[in-house]
């Protein structure tokens, strides 16, 4: 049995988590999977390693997909946490609502909803991206994909904030976060149907679980989940997108010629700036992976963002370009556990990706920042000095 | 070879209709119908290239 090759990385150090793709290379070039005795973890860094992993749930185990035994505690009984075949049944009702043909009558509401935001904007002359556009939009489709209003709409961004940083390693960020997770928890275990307005999704849901279609409790889990993933992450690849077409105007200039490019331009953006680090695995045997041995328990850390840019699969990898429609790439996951929401997240960024092109000439970005986060790696603020409306 | 689907897991994403249109398509319904079910040749290249995009991992071949 040889053992993976070590390395002295600190995979949440803050340098990293803001720009990580120095250290996903240097990794990737290592060894497909490497020990980081730091994070007592196992990451995966190459693509076709990462896309076996993941299809292979009964050796690789969910049960502790977070990166503290809190979380995994708190996820137990939860799709995300659960192996086949107890997840296939919690899948199918997470999911139900979220295929692309349930979510098929949501197309033009959610491009109308896009048009009419992209369009105050640039009439603007110059706008912050990141609050005005990247979260006021996610946060509106899913508030109303779900139905609520009021004081929960306003918390849904530190709710689902809050959300993904606990799934981190027991740090500063994971322990000032549980206590705002647990408000989003503590909602979700209370709100009724009658909460959520009438016609939406979210109040299916609940007559759904009246009517006995779903186990009793189950919606309450279910809207958990819908602000737990579909907040953060949109909102890190919609900032994305701005930041990529304002430093690659060409980039923009052949999707504002290709109207056709628009679900790959947005597959592109997804591979080369994954909105999620990194996620967990366990090995639930000794397994040899890439000719090492990982030992059975062993936490896995698998490295999204470092498998998409992996030239063992990807042409020039490094290079951002919206011809390339990247439909396999890893940000989304894969296999029984990929992202329940892609469907929706697709809607709502190819939606922006479009209203962008059709209205848009060029844009001048300056002052991008980014703060270090657990979880999802996205744009904190981000000015639009000047926009040029087509 | 032989295209299999697993029917529950599937959830109507569609990457594979566009990876091999001849071979699959989705219903009115979102439903998946696999249209030519035995392949080979160039159809089992379409065949291999709709079962990789499947993001859920719901298709797979198997020897006929």
């Amino acid at each position: 049995m040889t053992a993976p090759t070590e390395s002295a990385i600190d995979i949440w150090d803050d340098d990293i988590l803001v720009d990580p793709y120095p250290a996903y290379a240097a990794l990737r070039e290592q060894a497909g999977v490497v020990h980081l005795p730091k994070n007592d973890l196992y990451v995966l860094t190459r693509y076709d390693i990462i896309r076996d992993v993941l299809g292979d749930p009964s050796t690789f185990s969910s049960t502790t997909l977070g990166f503290n035994p809190m979380v995994n505690e708190a996820l137990q009984g939860t799709s995300l946490a659960s192996d086949p075949p107890v997840h296939t049944q919690l899948r199918a009702t997470l999911s139900e609502n979220l295929t692309p043909r349930a979510l098929r009558g949501l197309k033009v509401t959610i491009d109308e909803k896009a048009d009419k935001l992209v369009a105050e904007l640039v009439a603007s002359g110059s706008f912050e991206a990141i609050d005005s556009l990247a979260r006021a939009f996610p946060l509106e489709i899913v508030a109303d994909l779900i139905g609520f209003s009021g004081h929960v709409k306003d918390n849904m961004l530190r709710w689902g904030q809050a959300a993904m940083q606990v799934i981190g390693p027991l740090n500063q960020r994971t322990q000032e976060s549980f206590p705002i997770a647990g408000e989003l928890y503590g909602w979700c275990s209370t709100v009724t149907g009658g909460d959520l307005t009438p016609g939406s999704i979210g109040r299916g849901i609940f007559d759904a679980e009246t009517r006995g279609d779903i186990p009793e409790g189950s919606a309450g889990h279910i809207i958990h989940q819908y602000l737990g993933a579909g907040v953060d992450t949109t909102i890190a690849s919609i900032g994305n997108i701005v930041a990529l077409f304002g430093r690659h105007p060409e980039q923009l200039q052949l999707v504002r010629e290709n109207p056709e490019l628009v679900p790959a331009a947005f597959a592109e953006v997804l591979r080369y700036w994954a909105p999620l680090h990194i996620w967990g695995r366990t090995a639930t045997r000794d397994v040899e992976i890439d000719g090492v041995t990982v030992p059975a328990g062993a936490q896995l850390g698998i490295l999204l963002g470092a498998g998409n840019r992996d030239a063992r699969h990807y042409e020039n990898p490094d290079v951002f370009d919206v011809t390339r429609n990247p439909v396999d790439h890893l940000s989304f996951g894969y296999g029984p556990h990929g992202c329940a929401g892609q469907g929706l997240a697709k809607l709502e960024g190819h939606a922006i990706v479009s209203a962008l092109a059709r209205q848009v000439k060029s844009i001048t970005i300056t002052d991008e920042v980014r703060v270090p986060s657990n979880m999802t790696r996205s744009i904190d603020k981000l000015h639009v000095a000047k926009v040029v409306a087509a | 070879m032989r295209i299999e689907l697993d029917r529950p897991r599937c959830e109507g994403h569609g990457l594979c209709e566009e990876a091999a249109p001849r071979l699959m398509h989705l219903d009115d319904d979102g439903e998946l119908l696999i249209d030519v079910p035995e392949v080979d040749g160039a159809d089992l290249d379409a065949a291999k290239a709709a079962v990789r995009v499947c993001p859920v991992a719901a298709l797979r071949l198997a020897a006929a």
